[in-house]
């Protein structure tokens, strides 16, 4: 049995920090390798330890709670905390690109003809395809509650449709976006405005792809009945994180596309 | 490793589209309650489990509920347990302190605290088993 008189989870020594301070090291020496020397031999070596130490390192948190029943209130709080914490520093990062963008274009330089969006630029059609976008990222913010509140009253078959219909609607935003990408009559070079727009919507992008990866973790792990009705803290920590990408896509649509055009 | 997952995946869909009936029915996994999720009570396990049984007894083994302050008076200290022979007390004296009062207390007679003189009483026990 335990040998701790607290309900705390004391985790066993791990080689998985390192492996992935050691990938960290390797892509960012990798991306520069690629920048100046035109090898991408040791980004790919970093992607790759990385990935291998993700998928080591969350699939041992999931033998240590799951299977091994170590994760008890007390610990389920801190990671509550943890989560919170994280999100937060991503909105913070978020930020800093608002910033940037409302710098630009709130006082548009004589450069770009004084006026927002800047000559030569024709914006895209915030009534077109981003208000699609719009729409499926909303509605996938209810179905993931219909998962949730499916999950929470034991209703399994209903869980795994919604959080289905979930992880489609954000593959369809990541399609469509992509589809935009390609047919924008502006690209990222163009200006302060190409840079403010693809930099922003790109890493919320970026946060799409992570946010449906672990969802689609969260929907194996339903299939393989991990979640209870009562302790579920992966997929709370997953609605959260795509909750708050939708919330990032709703101030890019009304800052970006639609003030912005 | 990643044909691995994506075999894993596949059986996974094939055993959940197999665990409907012949008539499309979703079949209710034996052990899971009502819809097939399953309960804590089904399936918590380890230290999470021995909590939640404990609890369910009105029992507190690994000491996550703050301690039940007692009079502190000589004859009814607050009685401190611990696996060794001293552990740290923090005494707030007043409700809504904004200071905490920190100071070892050493197994056998009691002690007082420094600033309102409540009385803390080690006890010796064993680790929760």
């Amino acid at each position: 049995m335990t040998h701790q008189s607290h309900a705390y989870h004391m985790v066993k020594p791990s080689p998985w920090p390192l492996t992935g301070a050691l990938s960290a090291l390797l892509m960012t020496s990798g991306l520069a390798m690629w920048f100046h020397f035109h090898s991408t031999t040791l980004l790919m070596l970093g992607l790759l330890t990385n990935m291998l130490t993700m998928y080591q390192w969350w699939r041992d948190v999931m033998r240590e709670s799951t299977y091994q029943g170590h994760h008890t209130l007390p610990v389920q709080k801190g990671l509550r905390y943890g989560m919170i914490l994280f999100i937060t520093s991503e909105v913070f990062f978020f930020a800093g690109f608002f910033w940037a963008f409302y710098h630009s274009s709130l006082a548009p330089t004589p450069q770009l003809g004084a006026h927002w969006p800047p000559t030569g630029i024709t914006p895209l059609n915030p009534l077109e395809v981003p208000l699609l976008n719009t729409s499926v990222l909303l509605a996938s913010g209810v179905s993931i509650t219909w998962a949730h509140h499916s999950l929470m009253e034991n209703n399994r078959n209903q869980m795994i449709q919604a959080l289905l219909i979930t992880i489609l609607l954000g593959l369809y935003f990541t399609l469509l976006q992509a589809s935009e990408y390609f047919e924008a009559p502006f690209t990222i070079s163009d200006g302060i405005y190409g840079s403010t727009f693809f930099v922003a919507t790109g890493f919320h992008g970026l946060h799409v792809i992570i946010g449906s990866t672990f969802l689609t973790i969260c929907l194996i792990r339903q299939l393989m009945f991990h979640f209870t009705s009562k302790h579920h803290f992966g997929f709370e920590a997953a609605a959260w994180y795509w909750h708050f990408v939708d919330v990032v896509w709703l101030f890019l649509y009304v800052s970006i596309y639609w003030w912005g055009s | 490793m990643a044909s691995r997952l994506l075999r894993g995946a596949g059986m996974l869909a094939a055993q959940a589209l197999r665990a409907r009936g012949p008539s499309g029915a979703a079949a209710v996994r034996s052990m899971a309650s009502g819809g097939g999720v399953p309960t804590d009570e089904e399936q918590a396990t380890g230290l999470e489990r021995e909590i939640m049984l404990a609890a369910k007894k009105g029992l507190d083994p690994y000491n996550i509920l703050a301690p039940k302050g007692a009079s502190g008076t000589r004859e009814d200290p607050n009685l401190v347990p611990s696996i060794s022979n001293k552990r740290i007390v923090g005494c707030i004296c007043e409700e809504d302190n904004t200071s905490v009062v920190w100071f070892w207390l050493h197994k056998g007679e009691a002690q007082r605290c420094p600033r309102c003189g409540a009385h803390y009483k080690l006890m010796p026990q064993q680790l929760a088993h």
